[in-house]
């Protein structure tokens, strides 16, 4: 499930187009303690005080729960996902059945952390609603730099 | 460390202790109870206390494990507790007619602004999920610094710093809708209705101004203003001052409604 394409760790996202498929990835470095950052990514009520790209997430980001999110890029959308790998400071999995979202974090020795996120979408009926998709370049960017900003700031509290 | 160092060390702390249970359990009767119990528990486990933080610091992680257990220190408020218990206080003419007689024959039932700025926090910060609301209190009012924070709620300085953060960031954002003594569009005017009822001779805008919160208002520097409601939450002993025991009566109201909320509300 958590493997994802290599990223970038720039902040900025690219997308491979396929005919049954599209994959979006972002990466980032991030100075903060991996705990914070998992943190962040887990408590669903607090996403939209620190991520421009959420509206809401109700329930808990828990292994084997179901969450309902509305996202900034759908917003009269409310998304269904269930939480599909959830290894604390690790990898966080969620999604449906058109696509998952895998969220990673690497420990690089004593320098930052990684963190990389990558949506893929597809099935057989892709090329059907592919063009009704919109793109995920820009929500994925504001999604990397808010959770880096939010991180070290809160790593930089005295 | 013997018995009667401890003892001294207790007393020495105890009056910091006891506000900052109260703050947990917005109980009285419990605070009296874990005031206790942290006294025997930190007796019996006196031997493992290795000089690794200050005893203060020893003791506060005591009674933090000890509160955490504490059934009403676990229950979470709702951020709008004092609206209902302004309704609930309207409903029963006996609220009035117990505050009154307090504020009347106690020497400790006066009613001050910043008493109910204390007051208000107190409740609010229990809408906070309680790793939030310790690491704010210690933090913010008893000024532990995070390493001994860390070693109080036995966690790590990361997940302080976490709590830290987003409790800080919940009450602001809390207090920025509310407060109508730092926003006008703030919902809540509670202060100054109080101060009207047992203080019908004060102008109320003149006292407030007496308060710098108050008066840094119209700058809008969320932070700042937080800032200065822990320094008026510092300054005051919500079992010493002036108001006490006519704040201890409303949070008691207080409790009570929450308990009754939860009751109708299986939470």
């Amino acid at each position: 499930m958590a493997t994802t394409s290599t990223t970038a760790e720039n902040g900025k996202a690219f997308t491979v187009k396929k005919t049954f498929s599209r994959e979006t990835s972002v990466g980032i470095d991030i100075k903060a303690h991996p705990s914070i950052i998992w943190a962040l990514l887990t408590t669903a009520p607090d996403y939209p005080r620190w991520n421009p790209t959420v509206i809401s997430i109700e329930g808990n980001i828990a292994a084997g729960s179901t969450i309902k999110l509305k996202s900034t890029l759908a917003p009269k959308r409310i998304f269904t996902l269930k939480i599909k790998e959830f290894n604390p400071e690790n990898s966080l999995a969620w999604g449906d059945a058109m696509g998952n979202r895998v969220f990673t974090l690497s420990k690089k020795g004593t320098g930052p952390v990684g963190f990389s996120m990558t949506e893929k979408i597809g099935g057989p009926l892709f090329p059907l609603f592919a063009k009704m998709i919109p793109p995920f370049d820009a929500a994925f960017e504001q999604f990397a730099v808010a959770l880096k900003k939010e991180a070290e700031r809160i790593m930089n509290t005295k | 460390m013997q018995t009667d160092l401890l003892t001294k060390e207790f007393e020495q702390s105890s009056n910091q202790l006891k506000s900052y249970i109260l703050r947990i359990t917005a109980s009285v009767a419990d605070t009296e109870d874990i005031m206790q119990d942290t006294y025997i528990k930190a007796s019996e486990k006196l031997d493992t206390f290795k000089g690794q933080s200050s005893f203060k610091t020893w003791l506060f992680a005591v009674a933090s494990n000890l509160a955490k257990d504490n059934l009403r220190a676990r229950k979470r408020w709702v951020e709008n507790v004092t609206d209902m218990g302004r309704e609930a206080a309207l409903s029963h003419q006996e609220f009035f007619q117990e505050a009154m007689h307090i504020h009347a024959t106690s020497p400790q039932g006066q009613f001050e602004i910043k008493e109910h700025i204390t007051f208000c926090f107190t409740c609010i910060a229990k809408s906070l999920p309680l790793e939030q609301q310790i690491t704010l209190l210690l933090k913010e009012v008893y000024e532990f610094k995070v390493n001994e924070i860390a070693q109080i709620v036995d966690t790590t300085e990361a997940m302080v710093k976490y709590y830290l953060h987003t409790g800080r960031a919940k009450m602001i954002s809390i207090f920025d809708n509310r407060c109508a003594l730092i926003n006008k569009q703030g919902v809540c005017h509670q202060c100054s209705e109080l101060n009207g009822i047992f203080n019908p001779k004060q102008k109320f805008q003149e006292e407030v101004v007496k308060i710098e919160m108050a008066r840094e208002a119209e700058k809008g520097d969320k932070e700042h203003l937080f800032d200065l409601r822990m320094k008026v939450i510092q300054a005051i002993d919500p079992f010493l001052s002036d108001a006490a025991e006519l704040q201890l009566h409303h949070l008691e109201h207080n409790s009570r409604v929450m308990e009754n909320y939860f009751e109708k509300n299986v939470v």
